[in-house]
């Protein structure tokens, strides 16, 4: 197993500038996730490791010694394409057997190698098929098992899961953290879906516009992101004006710790979810619309200007519930959840 | 439906031509007064020294240079797509002998290579030979030199184009896969780009070897009075005053054509192999 380390990484192409001092580490066996919108920068971050693209300045490291000018061949980061890219003219052996035979490892070695993959993948009887005449998921093992027989110092996936059936995306994603929980790789998942990054990484980090916004547990990105951007990538959040004071902010609805950040003006961020809806408990609201999802009702709620609270004006929120029995005109009560709200500047 | 007037056109030229020929060959030419039908000028041909040395020749001919042709228009090809800065002119540059006739190059090849022209002269005023007699005989050789060397120059710049315009489009990313594997840029040429041209290669031998095969012009004036190609043969035996000939030279026409529809038909197999092993991709 293999720590990977990109330290200051600069990479533009004309005058787009990509990736803005990015600097990651990620340690041995450990999936990390890089999770950010499409265009950010995070596939160049991949190639970067893996030594197809060259960058303009800063290092990677891998396995602690800087491979700047390790050829692509000779890194031992092995790209698994969005794609997944098999080679058309291959049959699945020939396409798991290309990277040992190139390596010009002894064809019994070789053999014994790709019987064992083509049964971790669950894909024995498909061998001698050409890619054309496998489905998604076929493919994408087949393309695992191509990076993995080579027993990567570090595993890299682009956007792996995005070409399959949601249904398929599911399975897919389990196999996928099974395997590496097995094997052992150091992976990196390049993604913009964060249930997928969440799901699969313990850590991740999260690229807006080619620089590195934060790093951390899924449960921290979400519940607790640095700054507006992250959290607005994250998911959806209502936004509530206070001041800290003393480490301590304020606001309409009361007081939260701001332990970490200096004193003045700040907002409190709450997702969705983490309001509480119900009948008698809480601040007094008005129900303004509800849009009913299934598993899951959005409603929009007002609270009522109150000088005594300190709001100036009306404040609307909206709140996930699993309780749909709230309806547009009605009086109801909202609460923040235990423990929940994170103030961020 | 929108091609059949194309289709009608080139069927009726292509097997209203054969048919006539056919029926010529086998003796039937009513307004020479031959109206019996036979295998005898067949027979005649087939059994024909001439013939066979002629065959012989013509296969060599336009296997030599249709071969050269695309081991050189590929690596030409490749020696384009490495050096990018000066792809743009270059690729203009290697443009140029495709549009120039068959007759000019005839003439050019014929004034730097015969043994009174540009090449031998250079060798006299350097010393190199003593008379034009020492220089090599390369054109109206029986080595058949000048007429291969007229084929390369048209053909290799054919075939470059061909393999580049196809090459781009190849999905770069398997070539971003397999040095990501290990692949050095030779095993990356042999392993992944060769196999995936295979059909173009295959396509650009075909026209090569159908043009080799079927040309006059080049032999007809560039090639040796001793060793004649089969169109060349044909004509000979089409223009003699002995009208007994004329058969012969149908027959030998109809068995150029059959040898070209085996060619025809050989192509479209090994396509189809190549199409069920995947390479579909890169067909033209």
């Amino acid at each position: 197993m293999t720590s990977m380390h990109v330290e200051n990484v600069n990479k533009s192409f004309g005058n787009n500038h990509v990736l803005k001092n990015i600097s990651l580490s990620v340690q041995s066996g450990e999936f990390v996730s890089v999770l950010g919108p499409s265009g950010c920068g995070k596939t160049t971050l991949l190639k970067l490791i893996a030594g197809l693209e060259m960058q303009d300045s800063g290092h990677v490291y891998i396995g602690g010694a800087c491979c700047d000018n390790v050829p692509a061949r000779k890194r031992g980061a092995v790209i698994v394409f969005q794609d997944f890219a098999l080679f058309p003219h291959m049959t699945v052996k020939q396409n798991i057997d290309f990277g040992l035979a190139v390596k010009k490892i002894s064809r019994s070695e070789r053999e014994r190698k790709i019987m064992a993959m083509l049964d971790v993948m669950q894909i024995s009887d498909k061998a001698e098929f050409y890619p054309r005449a496998l489905s998604g998921g076929q493919k994408q093992r087949v393309a695992l098992a191509r990076a993995c027989v080579l027993e990567p110092r570090v595993l890299l996936l682009d956007e792996p899961f995005s070409n399959l059936d949601p249904g398929l995306r599911d399975d897919m994603r389990e196999f996928v953290s099974k395997l590496q929980r097995e094997l052992g790789i150091t992976t990196i998942l390049v993604t913009h879906d964060k249930e997928e990054a969440f799901m699969l990484s313990g850590r991740v980090a999260v690229i807006i516009d080619g620089c590195l916004q934060q790093y951390d547990t899924p449960e921290n990105i979400y519940k607790k992101p640095h700054t507006v951007l992250v959290s607005d990538f994250i998911g959806e959040a209502n936004y509530i004006s206070g001041m800290i004071s003393n480490y301590h902010f304020s606001c309409a609805l009361g007081d939260f710790d701001a332990a970490e950040l200096v004193d003045g003006e700040a907002k409190l961020m709450l997702r969705y979810d983490q309001l509480i809806i119900s009948n008698s408990k809480g601040m007094p609201c008005r129900i303004i619309s509800k849009v009913y999802k299934g598993n899951v009702t959005t409603y929009r709620v007002e609270i009522e200007k109150s000088e005594t609270l300190g709001l100036p004006e009306a404040l609307t929120l909206k709140i996930n519930s699993s309780d749909s029995s709230f309806e547009p005109g009605h009086k109801a009560f909202i609460r923040v959840a235990d423990r929940a709200g994170h103030v961020l500047r | 439906m929108l091609l059949g007037p194309f289709f009608l056109i080139m069927g009726i030229i292509f097997v209203g031509g054969l048919i006539q020929a056919l029926v010529q060959s086998l003796g039937y030419l009513p307004a020479f007064g031959m109206d019996s039908v036979s295998l005898e000028y067949y027979r005649r041909v087939l059994t024909d020294f001439r013939f066979i040395s002629s065959l012989r020749h013509t296969f060599y001919i336009a296997l030599t240079s249709s071969a050269l042709s695309v081991a050189l228009g590929v690596f030409v090809a490749f020696l384009v797509h490495k050096t990018k800065r000066s792809n743009k002119f270059s690729f203009t540059l290697l443009r140029v002998p495709i549009v120039i006739p068959h007759i000019v190059v005839i003439i050019m090849i014929f004034h730097i290579f015969f043994q009174t022209g540009i090449l031998s002269r250079f060798a006299f005023a350097i010393g190199l030979i003593e008379s034009a007699h020492d220089f090599p005989l390369l054109i109206f050789d029986r080595g058949g030199v000048g007429v291969i060397i007229v084929y390369l120059y048209k053909q290799i710049p054919f075939v470059m184009l061909m393999v580049i315009s196809i090459s781009r489009n190849i999905d770069s990313k398997y070539f971003q896969v397999a040095e990501n594997l290990g692949a050095s840029p030779f095993q990356i040429m042999t392993r992944i780009t060769l196999p995936l041209l295979a059909p173009t290669i295959l396509s650009a031998f075909l026209f090569c070897f159908a043009f080799g095969f079927g040309a006059f012009e080049v032999p007809f004036l560039l090639g040796s009075p001793a060793r004649q190609t089969l169109p060349i043969l044909a004509f000979i035996e089409y223009t003699s005053p002995v009208l007994d000939d004329r058969p012969a030279a149908m027959a030998i026409n109809v068995i150029i054509s059959v040898i070209s529809l085996i060619m025809i038909w050989v192509y479209a197999k090994v396509l189809s192999i190549l199409t069920k092993r995947g390479m579909e991709g890169a067909i033209v």
